[in-house]
């Protein structure tokens, strides 16, 4: 089993689910997150107010899926999420010993 | 029901009188009782009422809890002496739904009579578990009940409702006539008191409204809590009399009000198979199959039952609002009491009006005066501006006029400008929801009937379309006070918001196409504004402006959502779609209230985060493109048709000679009627060189200025002001591509000089024009305003902020200067930029509080500032600012 972390645009995240929908992903955590990789922000000025904008408003998904279907995942994430500018953020793969449903103990990827 | 009697319901006189068992007493059985529930149950759906199912349930419990106490009493060999078996709560009350819980007290005479009695309570609690009821139970000694316990509120509360259910009849009785209402009398005004804390607390847990769109019909504001509660109150704070008049009709719909909730929680028990009071969406449509608790069998959709539901849920919250009002007068010894009769309480006079202020609420004076129609506009328009809440009596009186059309005067003559003054104030929800509540606010605005409590279902949007408008504009006036750092930048919008009227009627019909069989509901709103528009009498302008916010309500979050907004093309499409800094402050407003009202959680701080981040982006784009988004005259058809019909006009050359070059933000800001205005000036020119003209708004006035472009024109202009004690609150300063300017400022008058003395208008006019055209000195009128300004010290303090930005412009130079707001402080700043030959190419004046945010587009030698020059301006204005 893999997990699968993505940081995406948000403006991304609304086709992207759509896209993980149509391939058949059911199960996905979604986290509204702030941070920075080497997109470093920037300033704003108004009304002669300073406000920095550092930390870049991102989108956290999570997924865990049996292996077989982690490659075509990610390359959906690829597809739907590049933009080829700075800031279209990172996908973090992660191997897992073991999945467990807490309603009936049920483990492995029938767990799912 | 007397107010002052305990709110145990009609049962509690014909408690069983027990008679002593002699006999072998037999075991309950589960099967004879799963079949009498079933048999209930049965019954119940095959459409005996919620009152007969409800009696029939409470019978069956009675039986079997006497039962279960005689049947441990004779297997542990003892007799139903010492102590007493007490259903309180719902039970107690003589209510038993489906699967409630059964509430009991065992109540022993001593601690002897407790520790003797052990064993038979344990076993009657089990043989009530085996026969399926879920039972609560709560032992005390009579001790025990001769103080209210503070840390246990609720146990005293549910008391309230206690009933004899089986047991020693002495032993009830001497808490009955003895103990209780000694207890309760020394402690009535606590426990008024700490109901109404637990009262409100729970209201508010459900966001105090009764509009979910599944509700919780025992616990959410206008469930059966709320109808018991109400009892509670009266009974804590009545002296027993009876409910008379319009309390008494009040109390008597809140019944069948109740009933009908109560029809809907047995459904609910039964459809659950468990004690689960929500009602959900797959149960709203099977109640509406059901036509639950219609009469005659009518057939109604799910939507218009739900309607049926909130009209019941409105009259028990109503009911409880009042309650929750009443003091409890019962609980205050005679000291106290003479105090508050001989204390006058705190109120503030609104001589002349038929209202007062007394502890913060309106009380109506004069019923009479409400039968003009403009009376009732003045008391809801000192709500909106105020804030201050219609106490109950006010809310009553105004109900009663409005449902007697008999009564009503001046009815048709009531439009826009009334409404206006609502919509303007800075509390505008706290009017609308009442106006609401009494059918004012769909009377006025028909259209918003078509969304009168209605669901929508989705399981995004927790309240009805309803209670989701009224509760958008709520939020927007807590912004005067904003809770927490993420509405702390949109509370410096709602301050400085220019056209809040408009905002509001955008937010009443916005989603008022939701409750129409239209594809899409914006289009049915849009056709909404054009009634509405044209029964208000809207001038063009402010039709356009609601349409505009209505059309592209889901703009801003749609762009948030869809696009990046740290993308400089789509901050350049967004702003191309919203035209204005003033429309985008709308726009980001109604936004916010937008996705405020879904639900309490659906603005995230993240999400806030976002929608300010767009509009910043948004707002600067449009003031640093101003310079390079120029209009070209001839790409604007349709207004040059229209300006076409000025009078004398020489031909479409001259109006385009007029339009070509100004910024894109003039046409944005000014309306047709205004341009043809200016161009009507602008072709006096030939005649007299300087073109003003002076107008007035209720709480300004504007001065429009046109000539031709000199040095130290704008400086000259704002010096003429200062010298006449005017305060610049606002200014623009636009040049076409043949160097006239087109500038225009608006100011306040502290002095009232021209509003006592309209005769000052036209000297002030031919001073300035002195000062224009022949060279008048500006000292005359400075004189004294240079040691006039220095004695006003400023309330608060705003540090100088000197920046400037040479990217944004092509040619220009971009000032932007943020400072403490003065007198004469645009006069010194444009004066000291006129003396180091700075051109103004544009200039855009704002305030917001005593704060001023002035942004000038600079050229020396028609190029932009070096980074030499820059400094020396900087200079310039640090002085000028000390």
């Amino acid at each position: 089993m893999k997990k699968i972390e993505a940081i995406i645009q948000p403006s991304r995240f609304e086709s992207l689910k759509e896209a993980l929908r149509e391939i058949g992903v059911e199960g996905i955590t979604v986290t509204e997150v702030r941070g920075h990789g080497r997109q470093k922000g920037h300033t704003e000025v108004y009304r002669g107010r300073e406000y920095s904008v550092d930390l870049l408003p991102k989108v956290k998904l999570e997924l865990v899926l049996p292996e077989a279907q982690a490659a075509k995942v990610i390359e959906t994430i690829l597809q739907t999420t590049k933009t080829g500018k700075i800031g279209d953020g990172k996908i973090f793969i992660y191997t897992l010993d073991d999945a467990i449903r807490i309603r009936n103990g049920e483990r492995g990827e029938g767990a799912l | 029901m007397t107010s002052g009697a305990r709110p145990v319901l009609a049962a509690n006189v014909c408690v069983s009188r027990l008679q002593p068992r002699t006999g072998e007493v037999q075991r309950p059985n589960r099967a004879d009782c799963e079949e009498i529930r079933r048999q209930i149950g049965q019954s119940f759906l095959a459409g005996a009422g919620a009152p007969v199912t409800i009696e029939r349930l409470r019978q069956l419990a009675d039986r079997c809890v006497d039962q279960a106490v005689q049947h441990s009493s004779f297997e542990h060999e003892t007799e139903s002496k010492d102590f007493a078996v007490i259903s309180l709560g719902g039970f107690g009350r003589g209510e038993l739904f489906p699967y409630s819980d059964l509430d009991l007290l065992f109540l022993f005479k001593d601690k002897r009579a407790e520790q003797k009695l052990q064993a038979v309570v344990a076993q009657a609690s089990r043989v009530l578990w085996d026969l399926g009821f879920k039972v609560s139970t709560t032992a005390r000694t009579m001790d025990e009940c001769k103080r209210v316990d503070h840390e246990n509120v609720e146990f005293h509360l549910a008391m309230l409702d206690r009933r004899l259910l089986t047991g020693d009849r002495a032993v009830f009785q001497q808490l009955e006539d003895r103990l209780l209402p000694r207890v309760e009398k020394l402690s009535r005004a606590f426990l008024h008191g700490e109901l109404r804390k637990l009262t409100e607390q729970r209201l508010a847990k459900f966001g105090n409204t009764i509009f979910h769109l599944e509700p919780n019909v025992k616990e959410a504001p206008g469930g059966l809590r709320d109808f018991h509660a109400s009892a509670w109150l009266r009974y804590l704070s009545s002296d027993g009399s009876e409910l008379l008049g319009a309390e008494a009709a009040e109390h008597r719909t809140a019944l069948v009000a109740a009933e009908f909730v109560s029809e809907v929680r047995c459904f609910l028990h039964y459809a659950n198979g468990r004690n689960d009071n929500i009602l959900t969406y797959e149960l709203q449509v099977a109640a509406a199959e059901r036509s639950l608790g219609l009469v005659d069998g009518q057939t109604v959709t799910a939507a218009d039952w739900m309607r049926l539901y909130y009209r019941n849920a409105r009259t028990l919250q109503r009911q409880l609002q009042r309650c929750l009002s009443l003091k409890s007068s019962a609980g205050q010894n005679l000291w106290q009491k003479l105090r508050t009769s001989v204390r006058p309480e705190k109120s503030q006079s609104t001589s002349g009006k038929p209202f007062v202020i007394r502890n913060a609420q309106l009380e109506i004076l004069d019923c009479t005066a409400l039968w003009d129609r403009a009376a009732i506009m003045s008391i809801l328009t000192e709500v909106a501006q105020t804030g201050v809440m219609l106490s109950r009596q006010a809310e009553r009186e105004l109900a009663y006029i409005l449902s007697h059309t008999e009564l009503r005067q001046n009815a048709g003559e009531l439009g826009w400008r009334e409404l206006q003054e609502i919509f303007a104030g800075d509390y505008p929800g706290a009017a609308l929801r009442p106006m609401h509540k009494m059918g004012l606010l769909t009377e006025l605005l028909p259209e918003f009937g078509t969304i009168d409590a209605l669901v929508i279902r989705d399981f995004y949007h927790r309240y009805t379309v309803d209670e989701h408008s009224l509760r958008a504009i709520e939020y927007l006036q807590t912004l005067a006070n904003p809770g927490d750092a993420r509405d702390l930048p949109f509370a410096l919008l709602w301050k400085t918001v220019e056209g809040r009227d408009l905002l509001v009627l955008a937010i009443l019909l916005h989603d008022v196409g939701k409750g129409m069989e239209v594809d899409h509901h914006v289009t049915g709103s849009l056709a909404a504004l054009e009634t509405v528009a044209d029964r208000l009498r809207l001038s063009e302008e402010e039709r356009a402006e609601v349409h505009f916010l209505i059309e592209h309500h889901l703009e801003m979050s749609d762009t948030m959502r869809r696009r990046d907004i740290f993308d400089a093309a789509t901050i350049q499409a967004f702003t191309d779609s919203v035209g204005t800094r003033e429309r985008l402050q709308r726009l980001c407003l109604l936004t916010y209230a937008d996705i405020h009202a879904v639900n309490p959680e659906a603005l995230t701080p993240w999400r806030a985060e976002m929608l300010w981040r767009l509009y910043l982006a948004a707002t600067n784009h449009l003031t640093r493109s101003m310079d390079s988004d120029r209009l070209h005259a001839s790409e604007e058809d349709s207004l040059l048709e229209r300006l076409r019909n000025v009078p004398r006009c020489d031909g479409p050359m001259e109006i385009e000679r007029f339009l070509e070059g100004f910024p894109k933000r003039y046409l944005r800001v000014h309306s047709t009627t205004e341009i043809t205005n200016h161009f009507s000036l602008y072709r006096q020119l030939k005649d007299q060189p300087v073109q003003m003209e002076i107008s007035s708004t209720p709480h300004a006035f504007t001065l429009t200025l046109l000539t031709a472009d000199r040095p130290g024109l704008f400086a000259t202009v704002a010096g003429v002001l200062a010298g006449w004690r005017m305060n610049i609150v606002k200014a623009e300063a636009f040049a076409n591509s043949a160097g006239i300017i087109l500038d225009t400022f608006h100011f306040t008058d502290p002095s009232r000089t021209f509003e006592m003395n309209p005769g000052e208008i036209d000297r002030f006019q031919d001073e300035l024009e002195s000062v224009l055209c022949r060279n008048r000195s500006l000292q005359p009128e400075l004189s004294g305003y240079e040691n006039h300004h220095l004695v006003s010290a400023p309330k608060v303090t705003c540090e100088t902020s000197i920046r400037f930005d040479n990217e944004s412009s092509d040619r220009c130079t971009l000032l932007e200067v943020v400072t403490q707001d003065r007198q004469g402080l645009l006069y010194r700043m444009s004066s000291a930029l006129a003396a180091l030959t700075c051109n103004i190419e544009v200039a855009l004046i704002d305030t917001e509080g005593q704060k001023a945010i002035d942004v000038f587009y600079l050229t020396m030698g028609a190029a932009k500032l070096t980074e030499d020059q820059g400094s020396l301006v900087r200079e310039a204005l640090e002085t000028a600012l000390v």
